[in-house]
C-alpha cells in the first residue's frame, strides 16, 4: 500500500475515477448512447429510437455481419492451426528462435502494407485472388496468427513436461502424446488464443479496406462507410453490433476455458 | 521371465558439461536397486537414460538383452514414477491407468480387468471415479505407481517418489513400495534417491553416486558396515573420519595415540582414514580410548549428540539419553570396539563425517 | 520376455531406422507463411525498385520522396507516433500506480475492462469522439446551451490533435498491462520497509517503484510507438484531410490513385521504419523475463 492516510487514499481514488471514467468508459457509453438516437441536442442524444438495430436485422447490415464472423472465425481457426503447429513443432529445436522472429513479424509490419503486399501478389495467375472473399480471408489470417502463434508458443513455455514424458514412457507414441495430453493440456490457452484472433478480426480495417471486394463487405468497413457519408448514428449502432458480436465470442470463451481449467 | 537394466559406460554431457562419466551398473532381474547420491551427483540423469528421455554421449544402455540406447522412450517397455506425480490431469484416475494399456494396443476386453487389478494392489480401487486434483498428494503417488504397474512393465524406473510428500505419508509409502517389490518378484526397479533411510530400507543393493561417477554399490549392510570409499561411510549413514597412519605391527595412529584396530594388509607407515560411526562409540574409559574436551552437545530427544575435541580432530558421539551431560570444555574420555572401525585407505575422500 | 510382450507392435530393438530431424515438422507453416507473408513482402519491395516506364532503378523513391505529401506525411506519423507514446506512457504508468498500490473495490474489474478494450478495434475511439467533440456534439452542445453561442470552441477533431487525443485513449491500456504484470511481481514488503523508513509517497515512486517498472515502461512503450507508426483506423474516421500519415498515403496511393509503384516505395519506408523500433522492442522484451507481452 503507496497512500496510508484515508483520506489522501481517497482523493488518489477520485483522481483515478476522474481521469479513468471519462477517458476510457465515456467512449463506450456514448456510442451506445448514439445508436439508440437520431440526434444529439445539448449534452445529451435525442430522439430516441430502435432504427438503427432494425436495420441490422436485414440487408446489407446483416450482411456485413454475417461476412465478418465468417472471416473472423475462418481467419482464426486458419492462424490456430498454423500458429499451434510452428509452436509445437519449433518447441525444443533450435529452429525456435528463427520461427520465433518469423511469426511475431507481422506484428511489427504495418497491416495497411500486408493488404497492399497481398495486392501486389496476388492480382495475377496463378494466384488470382484479388477481388475474391478469400484474399480477405487470408490477409486477416497472417495479421492474427502472430497472436496464435505467440499465445500457444508462451503456454507451451509453461508447460510441464513431466506429463508428456509420463505418457511416453507408458508407450504413447508421439502422435497419442500430441492428442491425448499436450493438446488437451493446452486446451485453456488455445481457447483464449482463438477468441483473442476472433476478436483482432472482427475489427480488422486496415488491410480489409485494401482488399475488400463489393461483395465482401466486413463490419468495421460497413461502419467506415456509414460515418464516412455522415449517418453517424446507424454507424454507432453497427459499432454496437460488432462490439457486443466481439464480447458475445470472447465470453464463449472464457466459459470454454473456465471448464478446461477445472476439469 | 523379466528383464534386468545394464550400464555400459554410459556417459551423458549437457553442452560439453559431463554429469554421468562411464557409468556401468547392472541391476539384476528382479533386483530393487537404489542410486543414491547428493543433488547433481547424476543419479537422475541415470534413470532418465534408461527411460530414454537424454541421450549418451557414450555408451549403450540395455533392458533385459536388448540394447536400447537408440530407441524412443515409448518403445522401451518400461514403467516410470516421477516425483511430481505428473498424472494427466484432465483424465480421471481410471483413464490414466488404462492410458498405458491403450497406448500398448493391450486388448480392449483386457484393460478394466487390469485397471483394477493396479488400483486394488495400490489401495486406490475406491477413487477410480475422481479427478487427479481430487486427490492428496500421497494418493495421487498411490495413481501414479498403479497407471506405472498396469503396463506390467519389466522395468520399473522411480525418481524420487517420495519426496514430495510429508514425514508421515512418506513412512507409508516407503512400507507400500517395499511389499510392492515383494508382490512383483519379476520386476526390477531402479529407484533414484538423496535420502539414504529411504535406500537402506528399500533396496536390495545401493549405488552411490557423486559427481557423476558411481562411488561404491553393495548390499545396504555392506555398505554400511564395510564402506568402500569415506563418501559412501559418511553419505550412508555418517561417520567420523579420521585421518590415521597405520602403525608396525598392526593397530594405527591418530595423533600420539595408537589405537588397535584391525589394518589388513595396509604397509606400516601408511595413512589411512579411519571410520567409526557415531553411534557406536561410546563415553568414557574403555578400548580404544581417545581423551578430549567437550566443543558441543546437542539434545536430539531420545540420544545426546556430543561433539569432542581430539587432538585437533572432531569425534562425533551419538549416546543413549544421558542423566546428567558433561559442561563445554571438560575433559572427557570416549572410546569404540575395534570391531566397530573400518579402516580406509587415505585419499579415499576424506574431511570430518557429517551426521 | 515380460516386456516385449507389453509392447507388442513394436519392431526388433536394433533395427536402424532412418530417422527425419524434429525441427523438419516447422517447414508446412513456415512455408505457407512464407508464400502469403513473406514473399508478397518481398514482391513490394521489388515493385518500389521496378518503375512505370520499365527497368529498375530508385527512381521512384527521388519521385515520391520529393512530394511535399510524403515528406508531410512521414512528419505527421512521427510526431504523432512519438506524441501519442508519451502520453500513453504518463498516463498509463499513473493510472497502473493506482490500480496496484492503491487497491480500491473493483480494482479486479477495472483490470478485466482493460482486457476487453484491448480486443476492440481503435476506430471506435474516433467513432466516440466524433459524438463528445464533433461539430454537433456533447461537449459543444453543452457550450452552445451555456453561451447560446450558434457553434462551440471544440473543432480540434480534424486536427493532428484530434488523432493524438484518439491514440493517447487507444494505446494507455497497452501500456498498462505490461506495467500491471510488472507491478504484481513488486515486493509489497519493499515498500512497506521503504514507507517503515520515512519515505512518503513521491520517493517512493521514484526511488523504488520507477526502477522496477523500467523495462516494463520501455517494452510497452516501443510497441505502442510500433503501432501507432502502423495505425491507420483512427486516422481514416477522423477523415481530416489535413492529416496524413505514412498509412493512410499507403492506401490512399494504391486504391484512390492507383500508383502501386508509388505505394510500394512508401511502404517500405513505414517497414523500415517500423521493423526497426520492433527489432528494439524485441530486444527490451527478451531482456525482461517473466512479464508478458501486452497482446499475447
Amino acid at each position: 500500500m503507496l497512500v496510508h492516510s484515508p483520506r489522501a487514499r481517497l482523493a488518489v481514488q477520485a483522481a483515478f475515477f476522474a481521469l479513468f471514467l471519462p477517458v476510457f468508459a465515456l467512449p463506450f457509453l456514448v456510442i451506445v448512447a448514439a445508436s439508440l438516437a437520431t440526434g444529439w441536442s445539448g449534452a445529451f442524444p435525442s430522439g430516441a429510437t430502435l432504427d438503427h438495430y432494425r436495420a441490422v436485422t436485414h440487408g446489407d447490415a446483416l450482411d456485413a455481419l454475417t461476412t465478418s464472423v465468417l472471416t473472423a472465425v475462418a481467419a482464426s481457426a486458419a492462424a490456430l492451426v498454423t500458429g499451434t503447429w510452428a509452436a509445437l513443432a519449433a518447441r525444443g529445436t533450435r529452429a525456435r528462435r528463427v520461427v520465433d522472429l518469423l511469426f511475431v513479424l507481422p506484428v511489427a509490419v504495418p497491416s495497411v502494407v500486408v493488404g497492399l503486399s497481398l495486392l501486389v501478389a496476388f492480382s495475377k495467375p496463378p494466384f488470382l485472388l484479388n477481388g475474391t472473399p478469400a484474399i480477405v480471408v487470408l490477409a486477416h489470417t497472417i495479421l492474427v496468427t502472430a497472436f496464435a502463434y505467440q499465445s500457444v508458443a508462451a503456454a507451451l513455455d509453461r508447460l510441464d513436461p513431466a506429463c508428456e514424458q509420463a505418457a511416453a514412457s507408458l508407450g504413447a507414441g508421439p502422435l497419442r502424446v500430441l492428442v491425448q495430453v499436450k493438446l488437451p493440456l493446452l486446451l485453456p490457452s488455445l481457447s483464449a488464443a482463438a477468441g483473442l484472433c476472433f476478436a483482432l478480426s472482427m475489427g480488422e480495417l486496415s488491410a480489409t479496406m485494401m482488399l475488400y471486394p463489393p461483395d465482401w463487405l466486413p463490419l468495421p468497413v460497413k461502419v467506415f462507410a456509414s460515418t464516412d457519408r455522415g449517418a453517424l448514428f446507424p454507424g454507432a449502432a453497427l459499432a454496437v453490433v460488432l462490439m457486443v458480436t466481439t464480447l458475445l465470442a470472447l465470453f464463449a470463451v472464457s466459459r470454454i476455458r473456465t471448464k478446461a481449467a477445472y476439469r | 521371465m523379466s528383464t534386468g537394466i545394464r550400464f555400459d559406460g554410459v556417459s551423458v554431457a549437457y553442452g560439453g558439461n559431463t554429469v554421468l562419466e562411464s557409468f556401468g551398473l547392472t541391476v539384476e532381474p528382479g533386483e530393487f536397486m537404489a542410486l543414491l547420491g547428493p543433488s547433481g551427483s547424476g543419479k537422475t540423469t541415470a534413470l532418465r537414460a534408461v527411460a530414454g528421455f537424454v541421450r549418451p554421449t557414450a555408451g549403450r544402455v540395455f533392458i533385459g538383452d536388448r540394447d536400447v540406447t537408440d530407441l524412443p522412450p515409448h518403445r522401451r517397455g518400461i514403467g516410470m514414477v516421477v516425483q511430481q506425480y505428473a498424472l494427466f490431469p484432465h483424465m480421471k484416475v481410471d483413464a490414466n491407468v488404462a492410458f498405458g494399456l491403450k497406448a500398448r494396443k493391450a486388448p480392449r476386453s483386457e484393460i478394466a480387468a487390469r485397471v483394477a487389478e493396479a488400483l486394488e494392489m495400490t489401495g486406490m480401487s475406491a477413487y477410480a471415479g475422481r479427478y487427479p486434483r481430487e486427490l492428496s498428494g500421497g494418493q495421487q503417488q498411490r495413481v501414479a505407481v498403479a497407471r506405472a504397474l498396469a503396463v506390467r512393465p519389466g522395468v520399473l524406473l522411480l525418481d524420487e517418489p517420495l519426496s514430495a510428500l510429508d514425514a508421515q505419508l512418506r513412512s507409508g509409502m516407503l512400507a507400500e513400495l517395499a511389499r510392492l517389490h515383494r508382490e512383483l518378484p519379476d520386476v526390477s526397479m531402479l529407484y533414484v534417491t538423496h535420502d539414504q533411510i529411504e535406500a537402506l530400507t528399500l533396496a536390495d543393493r545401493i549405488a552411490v553416486m557423486d559427481g557423476g561417477r558411481l562411488q561404491d554399490c553393495g548390499t545396504p549392510q555392506d555398505l554400511y558396515r564395510r564402506p568402500g570409499t569415506a563418501f559412501t561411510a559418511s553419505f550412508v549413514g555418517g561417520a567420523n573420519l579420521l585421518p590415521v597412519t597405520v602403525a608396525d605391527g598392526g593397530g594405527v595412529h591418530l595423533g600420539g595415540t595408537r589405537l588397535d584396530v584391525a589394518a589388513g594388509g595396509a604397509a606400516a607407515g601408511a595413512p589411512a582414514t579411519l571410520c567409526v560411526r557415531p553411534h557406536l562409540v561410546g563415553l568414557g574409559e574403555g578400548p580404544n580410548a581417545l581423551r578430549g574436551t567437550v566443543a558441543e552437545v546437542q539434545w536430539r530427544g531420545a540420544t545426546h549428540r556430543l561433539c569432542v575435541d581430539v587432538a585437533g580432530h572432531r569425534v562425533t558421539a551419538d549416546l543413549r539419553e544421558l542423566r546428567e551431560t558433561p559442561p563445554l570444555g571438560t575433559e572427557v574420555t570416549v572410546h569404540f570396539a575395534a570391531h566397530d572401525a573400518v579402516l580406509l585407505p587415505a585419499g579415499a575422500g576424506g574431511g570430518e563425517g557429517r551426521g | 520376455m515380460a516386456s516385449t510382450e507389453a509392447v507388442s507392435g513394436g519392431p526388433p530393438a536394433a533395427l536402424p531406422r532412418v530417422r527425419v530431424p524434429a525441427w523438419t515438422l516447422v517447414l508446412p507453416p513456415v512455408a505457407a507463411l512464407g508464400l502469403v507473408f513473406l514473399h508478397p513482402l518481398a514482391l513490394v519491395l521489388w515493385q518500389s525498385v521496378s518503375p512505370e516506364g520499365g527497368g529498375h532503378g530508385f527512381s521512384a523513391y527521388a519521385d515520391v520522396f520529393a512530394q511535399a505529401a510524403f515528406r508531410d506525411a512521414l512528419l505527421n506519423t512521427v510526431l504523432i507516433a512519438a506524441g501519442s507514446t508519451a502520453g500513453s506512457l504518463v498516463l498509463g504508468f499513473a493510472l497502473a500506480l493506482v490500480i496496484a498500490f492503491v487497491p480500491f473495490p473493483g480494482g479486479k474489474a477495472v483490470g478485466r475492462f482493460i482486457d476487453v478494450f484491448l480486443s476492440f478495434p481503435s476506430f471506435l475511439i474516433t467513432l466516440a469522439l466524433l459524438f463528445v467533440y464533433g461539430s454537433a456534439g456533447m461537449a459543444n452542445g453543452m457550450w452552445s446551451g451555456v453561451t447560446g453561442a450558434a457553434t462551440g470552441p471544440f473543432d480540434f477533431l480534424h486536427t493532428p490533435w484530434g488523432v493524438l487525443l484518439a491514440e493517447i485513449t487507444y494505446f494507455t491500456p497497452f501500456v498498462m498491462r505490461p506495467l500491471l504484470g510488472a507491478f504484481s511481481q513488486l515486493e509489497t514488503a519493499q515498500l512497506d520497509v521503504a514507507a517503515s523508513l520515512g519515505a512518503k509517497a513521491p520517493r517512493i515512486v521514484r526511488q523504488v517503484i520507477l526502477p522496477e517498472a523500467l523495462p516494463a515502461l520501455a517494452a510497452g512503450g516501443s510497441l505502442v510507438l510500433v503501432m501507432c507508426l502502423n495505425e491507420f483506423g483512427i486516422v481514416l474516421f477522423t477523415g481530416a484531410k489535413g492529416v496524413t500519415t505514412l498509412p493512410v498515403l499507403v492506401y490512399g496511393k494504391a486504391i484512390l490513385d492507383g500508383d502501386y509503384t508509388g505505394a510500394c516505395v512508401v511502404a517500405v519506408v513505414n517497414i523500415a521504419l517500423s521493423l526497426a523500433l520492433y527489432g528494439l522492442y524485441r530486444m527490451l522484451t527478451t531482456r525482461m523475463d517473466g512479464v508478458r507481452r501486452a497482446r499475447a
